[in-house]
């Protein structure tokens, strides 16, 4: 029997993991911050002493998208949403610097400011805690001013700034808890170009269209790849067939 | 099966969540002091089928792996306790509060209680009392020949008898306020109660802090803006039904594994 069958076999696997990026990236049409994943096919040569037609594919997320999403007006004056390009940087449940574009910021009970998921948010010089407030506002460069409780508007007072890295998308990667990383591991210097904008947050940055589109052109690959497998199979029953006669 | 099936499935009940939170801010746009919650939505784990930089053979490296997301989850409901509108009712007992504070409410099972609705009432003994009939701490009795009652921006509440000139001061309320209000658990009745997370109440008297001041013959409207919550359920039905394409998608690449082999 041709080994085809395998190659076949091969491929619908493969495709069945793509499929399931583009399902994440879609799952994921709703998260604040969430940066999608590309997938890519490899080819995976077989070599040996025999007809070179062994050929696997293997599938691969080569990177993540790191485009802006859309910003969403919020009102609410701890939503950050990064104006510019770069990351906010937060604590991860190591303790290890990693990075995100949700700015859903919120202060725990003993002041510290942490995100959405908890995660405390990184200032210039360490985690921040705050004071009791009236008021705070965020600064286009992650300055912190807050109005200390019991005080007027005239008391503004500068806490600290939430660091901001904008480090080249090569130097990167995503996690297996959805975070930003530096590759090395190194984190990186605080960017003071880079800008938030209070009051908005960003959303998702997946297209729609083009993961449904990429889902649907998904779905008939893996189809030809069953085809194939089916046409071995006909060969298969045929090659049965002709010898059966001449028995 | 199709691993597409179950983290399309991730957001299917996390689009239906959104859509539960939408639905109750949606109910409550005219419930008094009602703060409006939103769904965080945070991406699942990620499995790791080809580790990047493995060795493809002794001497070629993979230049990238393979990482699959598992879907999507809601991690918390955050609640957004911006100030609603003020309405003017012209009812004495109708209160407001201008700042981040709330009031004080002596629940059935002892615990305290913490509200912005101050549509307060008067019980059989005289007693300042939600309109679920809890006893607004400190407690505050209004005598029953009171012609007028007036609340302070100071929370100093001061009848004027039947017949006379004189102001007289029958108490005082207070305000309570946490760090991270946020972290209050709501409890329906427009009440919250304290968690962990929220920390302990700082108690003050009105319009000498960040716990703001007391309006009388006000009530606070509820901050749910109802175009914003139309846009969100816009976004979550169509993230529902495109979630809801892929389970097709996925089922359909089965199915035709079935009919064909």
């Amino acid at each position: 029997m041709d080994r085809a069958l395998y190659l076949a076999m091969s491929g619908g696997k493969q495709v069945m993991h793509a499929q399931t990026i583009r399902a994440n990236n879609l799952a994921n049409v709703n998260t604040t911050g969430f940066r999608a994943d590309f997938e890519q096919a490899r080819a995976m040569p077989v070599y040996g002493e025999h007809f070179a037609s062994r050929v696997y594919a293997m599938t691969e997320n080569p990177a993540t998208r790191y485009e802006a999403g859309a910003l969403i007006q919020t009102d609410r004056s701890l939503d950050v949403a990064m104006k510019s390009d770069g990351f906010i940087a937060v604590l991860d449940a190591q303790g290890a610097e990693a990075y995100t574009r949700s700015g859903d910021l919120q202060i725990t009970a003993n002041g510290q400011l942490v995100n959405g998921s908890g995660l405390p948010i990184m200032g210039a010089r360490g985690p921040i805690f705050l004071p009791p407030i009236n008021e705070i506002s965020i600064g286009e460069d992650g300055t912190i001013s807050i109005v200390p409780e019991g005080g007027t508007a005239a008391e503004m007072a500068t806490i600290g700034q939430i660091k901001l890295v904008n480090p080249d998308t090569q130097l990167i990667e995503k996690g297996t808890d959805g975070l930003i990383r530096a590759k090395t591991g190194v984190p990186f210097e605080q960017n003071l170009t880079a800008q938030l904008k209070s009051g908005f947050l960003e959303s998702s940055n997946v297209s729609a269209v083009e993961e449904l589109t990429k889902i649907m052109s998904l779905s008939r690959q893996f189809e030809m790849n069953i085809k194939v497998m089916d046409t071995v199979r006909n060969n298969g029953n045929a090659s049965a067939r002709i010898l059966q006669r001449n028995a | 099966m199709h691993p597409a099936l179950w983290v399309s499935k991730t957001g299917l009940s996390a689009m239906d969540k959104q859509l539960s939170v939408i639905s109750n801010n949606l109910a409550n746009v005219s419930t008094t002091g009602f703060k409006k919650d939103r769904a965080v939505f945070e991406d699942l784990l990620y499995h790791t089928v080809q580790q990047p930089g493995g060795l493809q053979s002794q001497n070629t490296q993979l230049p990238s792996g393979l990482q699959m997301g598992a879907g999507v989850r809601v991690s918390a409901t955050q609640k957004n306790f911006s100030e609603g509108d003020y309405n003017v009712t012209d009812r004495d007992l109708d209160v407001a509060i201008q700042g981040q504070g709330f009031f004080q409410v002596l629940m059935p099972d002892g615990n305290m209680g913490y509200t912005r609705d101050g549509q307060f009432q008067l019980n059989a003994e005289g007693s300042l009392v939600t309109s679920s009939g809890f006893l607004v701490e400190p407690q505050i009795n209004i005598p029953q020949e009171a012609a007028s009652v007036t609340i302070g921006d100071d929370g100093t509440v001061s009848i004027m008898r039947q017949g006379s000139a004189e102001n007289e001061n029958v108490g005082q309320l207070t305000l309570a306020g946490f760090i991270n209000p946020e972290g209050l658990s709501s409890i329906g009745q427009n009440l919250f109660v304290e968690t962990a997370a929220s920390g302990a109440p700082i108690i003050d008297i009105p319009g000498t802090s960040a716990l703001g001041n007391v309006r009388q013959n006000m009530v606070e409207t509820s901050n749910v803006n109802a175009v914003e919550e139309l846009v969100n359920l816009i976004t979550a039905q169509r993230g529902y039904e495109m979630n809801s394409k892929v389970v097709s998608a996925a089922d359909g690449m089965m199915s035709f594994v079935i009919q064909q082999l």
